[in-house]
This record gives C-alpha cells, sequence and structure tokens, in this order.
C-alpha cells in the first residue's frame, strides 16, 4: 500500500521527488505543447523506479510514446508496460507500471457503459446516431471522461499512484473548468427544459418555445431528434451530474498534486498565475509547476576553451575559427540560462510554501525515446 | 504550391501546436500583405473576450477587440468568440432581434449554447463567414485576406471537419445554409488554405505530418507547411569537423548550438519527404523586431518556388 494511506506527518510535501514516492494521484496540468504528456510519463517512471505500482492515463498520446512504453493505444483497460522495459528502466518487482492511452471517444463508450443499467440500454445509446457524431464533440466531455476513468481506477485500488496527463487544450485550466460546463449543461432543470414530456404546465409550455426556437434555428427534423436525444440521456447526465461534483471533492482531497507544466514562453509567468489561484478557488491541491525546456540548467555548464582541448598548442585554423565561433554561441547560451533561471526564481517565489517548482532540460532529440525519459524520471526523483 | 498563392486566399488558417510561433507568422503574414496593399483581417479563436492573446500582443495590445477594429495600416483585427456569432446567427435565423434576444435570455438555451455538441465551433463559424461576407462597397471586399489563427490541432480539425458532420446531421434549416454557404469558401482551393507551421525539431514533425495526414481527411485545401525558427550555421564543414570530437568530450554551453543546425536539416528533409505538400523555411530571428524581420523573410520566401519532392 502507499505510504501515503498512513500519515504520519500531516506537513505538506513541497518536492516533486516526494510526491511522487507519497501522493496516490497526480493531475498534469499545461497547456498544449509544452510536453505535458513526456512529463507524466516520466513522473511514472520515476514513481515505479521507486517501488511503487504506478498507472499513468493519457489522452490523445503521441504515437512514440505508447511505442516507447511499449504499449498499444486503445486497449480496453489498462495494460502493463513489458517486462523486459520494465525491467531495462529499472522497475522490480512489486513495483509496476502499467499504461492507458486512449482517445475520448473510446473513454466516452466505456463511460456509457458502466452509466447505463442494461447492456440492451447501452447498446441502444451507443448506436444512437447523434451520440455517434457528437460524443467526442460536447465540450467538457473529454476531461470529464478522463476523470471517470481516473476517479474509477484510483477506487479499484490495484495502484499506489495514478499519474493523469490531461487532454489537450489551449488553456491549462480547460480541465479544471470544462466538467463545470458539462455539467451545468446537463443540471437537471436545464435538461427538463428539453425533454418533450413534463409534469407542469409551465415547464411544457416552456419547452413548447424552446422547441419552436431550436425548429426555427436548426430545422424541424434535426430539433425533434434532438429532444428525443436528451430524452434519452437525461438518466445518464442525471448520474454524471452528481459524478462532477464527487469528482470534485476526490480531487481535493490530501492524497492528490495538481502539477502545471509549462515551458519557458512570456506568457508562462501569467499562466502560472492564473492557474494558481484557480486551484485555490475551487479548492484543489496545487502543489508545483513544471518548467519543461528550460536552459536554466545549463548555467552549471563550462563555457568552452581551447585550452581544454588536446594538443592545443597544435590547433589547426578550422579548429580555432570553429572554437571562436562556439564561444559566442556559449554566450549567447548563457544569457539564455539566465534568463530561465531567473524565471524559475519568481517560479519558486509564487509557488510558496504548499507548493514547489522545478526545471527540466530541453530534450534536443524529441523526448519520447526510453533513454530520454529515464533522464527526466531521475532529474525528477531527485527534485 | 508558392507562398505567393497565399496573398492571394480568402481564408488563410494558421494552424500547428502550441509553442512553435504561429502567432507571431499570422503577425507577420499580415504586414506581408500590408507591403502588397491587401487589406486583411487577422482573427483568433477566443473562449473568454478577457483571455490574453500573443497574437494581440504584436500588434501592441493585450487583447484583439470584440467587433472588427484597424490594429495597423490595412490590418484589421477581431477575436472570434463562439457566443458573438451565436447571437449574430440567432438574429438571422429567427429574422428578429427580439426574438434573438428572448431565446438567448433562456438559461436552458445559454446552457445549451455554452456545452452542446459543436454549437462553440459554430459561433465561431458563423461569425468568420460574416466577415468573409462583409463588403466595402458593392464591388469591393472589406476583407480580401482573412488570417486565422487556429489555437490548436483539435480545434483546427473540428472547425473544418464541422460542416460536414453538422450536414449529416442536419441537412435542412437556417444552419445548413449558412454551413453550405461556408464550405464554398472553406472546400475552395481558389479561396482557402490551411498552412501548418512547426519546428524543425523532432516532435513537432512527427505532430505536423499527422496534422497534415487531418487535414487531407477534411475538406479544405492545404496549402503548405512553414517551418519557423530555422537555426543559422555559422560553421563550415571543416570547423565542425574540428569541433566534433571536442564536443563529443566536454558537455560545454555552445554545444546545443552546434547540434541544432544539424538536427534542423534532418527534421526538415524528413518533413519534405513525408510530405506532398511545399515546404518553406523561416530562419531563427531576435525577438526584438521579430514581426518586420520576419515578414521580410517571408517575402523573401515568396518569391522562391518550393523544392518539392521529386
Amino acid at each position: 500500500m502507499s505510504k501515503s494511506t498512513a500519515p504520519k506527518s500531516r506537513r505538506d510535501v513541497t518536492r516533486v521527488g516526494d510526491l511522487l514516492r507519497q501522493k496516490r494521484i497526480i493531475v498534469c496540468c499545461g497547456a498544449g505543447g509544452v510536453g505535458k504528456t513526456t512529463t507524466a510519463a516520466a513522473l511514472s517512471l520515476a514513481a515505479a523506479r521507486a517501488g511503487r505500482r504506478v498507472l499513468v492515463l493519457t489522452i490523445d498520446p503521441s504515437k512514440r510514446l505508447a511505442e516507447t512504453l511499449g504499449v498499444s493505444r486503445n486497449p480496453p483497460e489498462p495494460v502493463a508496460v513489458p517486462k523486459e522495459r520494465q525491467a531495462l528502466a529499472g522497475i522490480s518487482a512489486p513495483a509496476t507500471l502499467d499504461a492507458w492511452m486512449l482517445d475520448h471517444k473510446l473513454v466516452a463508450d466505456s463511460a456509457v457503459r458502466r452509466l447505463v443499467k442494461s447492456p440492451e440500454e447501452a447498446e441502444r445509446v451507443l448506436g444512437n446516431r447523434l451520440y455517434q457524431q457528437i460524443s467526442s464533440m460536447v465540450a467538457g466531455m473529454h476531461e470529464y471522461t478522463a476523470m471517470e476513468a481516473l476517479h474509477r481506477l484510483v477506487i479499484a485500488g490495484h495502484y499506489d499512484l495514478v499519474v493523469l496527463d490531461t487532454p489537450p487544450s489551449r488553456h491549462a485550466l480547460d480541465f479544471l473548468e470544462a466538467p463545470r460546463r458539462l455539467s451545468r449543461l446537463i443540471d437537471t432543470r436545464a435538461i427538463s427544459a428539453f425533454m418533450p414530456r413534463s409534469d407542469s404546465l409551465v415547464a411544457r409550455a416552456a419547452s413548447k418555445v424552446i422547441e419552436r426556437v431550436l425548429g426555427a434555428v436548426f430545422g424541424d427534423e434535426f430539433a425533434s431528434e434532438f429532444v428525443a436525444f436528451v430524452a434519452m440521456f437525461a438518466g445518464i447526465f442525471q448520474a454524471l451530474s452528481v459524478d462532477v461534483n464527487t469528482m470534485r471533492a476526490f480531487l481535493s482531497g490530501p492524497d492528490v498534486a495538481f502539477l502545471l507544466v509549462s515551458s519557458p514562453a512570456p506568457t508562462t509567468l501569467a499562466e502560472a498565475h492564473f492557474f494558481q489561484d484557480k486551484t485555490r478557488e475551487l479548492g484543489l491541491p496545487f502543489r508545483g509547476f513544471v518548467l519543461n525546456r528550460s536552459r536554466a540548467l545549463n548555467v552549471q555548464k563550462p563555457l568552452p576553451d581551447l585550452s581544454m582541448v588536446d594538443g592545443s598548442a597544435g590547433a589547426t585554423v578550422a579548429l580555432r575559427r570553429g572554437m571562436e565561433k562556439l564561444q559566442a554561441m556559449a554566450k549567447l547560451e548563457l544569457e539564455w540560462a539566465d534568463r530561465d533561471l531567473a524565471l524559475l526564481r519568481d517560479l519558486e517565489t509564487r509557488a510558496g510554501e504548499n507548493a514547489t517548482a522545478i526545471a527540466l532540460p530541453e530534450l534536443a532529440q524529441g523526448a519520447d525515446d526510453m533513454g530520454t525519459l529515464l533522464t527526466v524520471a531521475n532529474v525528477l526523483a531527485a527534485s | 504550391m508558392p507562398l505567393d498563392s497565399l496573398f492571394k486566399k480568402r481564408v488563410v488558417l494558421i494552424t500547428g501546436k502550441g509553442g512553435v510561433g504561429r502567432s507571431a507568422v499570422t503577425a507577420a503574414l499580415a504586414h506581408s500583405a500590408q507591403r502588397r496593399g491587401v487589406r486583411s483581417l487577422v482573427c483568433e479563436i477566443g473562449d473568454d473576450p478577457k483571455d490574453y492573446s500573443p497574437l494581440a500582443r504584436y500588434f501592441g495590445r493585450d487583447r484583439l477587440p470584440i467587433h472588427c477594429e484597424e490594429l495597423d495600416t490595412d490590418i484589421f483585427g477581431v477575436v472570434l468568440l463562439a457566443r458573438t456569432g451565436q447571437e449574430l446567427f440567432l438574429r438571422t435565423a429567427l429574422h428578429s432581434a427580439t426574438l434573438a434576444r428572448a431565446a438567448l435570455g433562456s438559461d436552458a438555451l445559454r446552457r445549451l449554447l455554452s456545452a452542446g455538441p459543436s454549437f462553440r465551433e459554430m459561433g465561431v463559424f458563423f461569425q468568420l463567414l460574416g466577415y468573409l461576407r462583409k463588403m466595402r462597397s458593392e464591388h469591393e471586399l472589406e476583407h480580401p485576406l482573412i488570417l486565422v489563427d487556429m489555437p490548436a490541432t483539435g480545434h483546427t480539425l473540428s472547425l473544418t471537419g464541422l460542416p460536414d458532420v453538422l450536414l449529416r446531421l442536419m441537412p435542412r434549416g437556417p444552419i445548413a445554409t449558412a454551413l453550405r454557404e461556408g464550405q464554398s469558401y472553406l472546400n475552395d482551393p481558389e479561396r482557402a488554405a490551411a498552412w501548418v507551421v512547426t519546428l524543425p525539431e523532432t516532435l513537432p514533425v512527427s505532430e505536423a505530418l499527422e496534422l497534415l495526414d487531418g487535414l487531407t481527411s477534411t475538406a479544405i485545401p492545404v496549402g503548405g507547411v512553414l517551418v519557423n525558427r530555422v537555426p543559422i550555421d555559422p560553421f563550415t564543414s571543416a570547423e565542425r569537423a574540428a569541433l566534433r570530437p571536442f564536443l563529443t568530450e566536454h558537455d560545454v554551453l555552445g554545444g546545443e548550438g552546434f547540434r541544432r543546425p544539424e538536427l534542423a536539416s534532418r527534421e526538415i528533409a524528413r518533413l519534405r519527404a513525408g510530405t506532398r505538400y511545399a515546404v518553406f523555411s523561416l530562419p531563427e530571428l531576435p525577438h526584438d523586431g521579430l514581426i518586420m524581420a520576419l515578414s521580410e523573410e517571408i517575402e523573401r520566401a515568396r518569391r522562391v518556388r518550393p523544392s518539392m519532392r521529386p
């Protein structure tokens, strides 16, 4: 069992290395294109190397990451990373690493299967023409389904830690906001307005007006189909509506850590600020910033010099000229490193007592091969 | 397709993953259009009018206006918001501003429009259509070139694939009419093109190739690929050969800069081999004066014919 189930200290952990050894859920948030999936994979690798049973749950991952971990995409349930790869990555029993890489359509389908009472009913819903077209287009559905899968897998208790890589979006905050948007839609009062038959006279009149508006806007054909669709989904929506609140509570527990993954872009600080405020407002445990592609660590590297070359006395013209250019380049890289380090310090200050800020190196090779993932995992475990 | 063709379209979607410099490229394209005397409208898709906007920053603003305004000579800007488009649409469809206001006043309908299936994309789509239709005079378009800075890969595909999906669902009615009109722009290679912005690095190139595949399956014509921030190689091949043993042995500052041009050419070659579309390179430039310098590079690139895969 995870150490965090027997809390000895109330002190909030503020090191990523501790988070991945102690928490039961780590949620990685961040805008698209900041290396969130890679970070989630490296976190789970580090936790499994530290002896825990870990699952990494990711929506819409890259093909290469799936290949690196040796798992197929879109299996019906989580799958274990092949034994030889786990051994290669330094994971030994009883520790394990499972991965579940999904597209959102599949998660939505499996949510329907579980929420609907009978298999016949589930097939009827899944076979619905509207459902097939729009299940992945409903705003908030991806985020909701990811949270739903997370909830179920944690409750099942097979894992010490589940790392969730949130679905790609423009803003880091979408993951936090989208389920609320969905729950507003599926609020029973709103839904009942679209229901074909309702008990009260007022409700019936209101639904008539809405039907007329829908008819004028969408065409009668779609409007009536939509009303039928909503009626069919009313039960499911109600079940979802309860769950959104349950999950909000579930994600605000002491075993949970939210991390914001970002890159050293000009907007990073503003985004970090918003994210921190938002998690506080929602009562979610914000635990740190992961600054990806940071050059901050480069300040430790030495500047190149001809004296470092063996037999530098007899250096060729090409080597001398090349070294001059390399030194100019090094100066520039030092400036970048200083700038990124200043950003990291800003984030550290902003993180405060209960959270942390760490920098991961820029990975020019593309970060999805096992060697690179292990490098990142080691940095995370040690930080 | 030469880069020059981009400036002859009505609507150009600038797509690509986050962090590749899509907004900078969009702003630079608008300045290139300006040099040629082509009036353009730059748009981005917003969720909230209070969102920060990297694109607006390049025009010295915090965010783009909700109603179209001139940002610079002959460069207009607007943020496309689902809500604005939905209002516009309801007013048209219901033939009455009063009825539209009443409909939007309905709590249930508002919730439906904010979360319902693809209604947000539809609002954006409709607003874009409004700007495409807009005339300055009887014979002159208000915005001959509309540049859309697309937010994320998924959005591009859902916006461009939207008409097909929705037309299957609602073949008749005012939405269907609007969608068909939108399609007449977006699916016409004479009038529309999607351009993919990427970086000369492993993951961005893989993602650009996936995005090109995705775009091919929608009906929007693809213009080509712009590889942004291609590092300039200062080393001669003799200098490279002389430095390589030293850099293999020592992890020093400058080593990254030494390796980057090699990686970049390898990745650009992989991109060229993986797609039949034209690939253009834009060099890495300093942040100060980025947009004007980038626009000059675009001027240079638009005159050359791209090297195509034989």
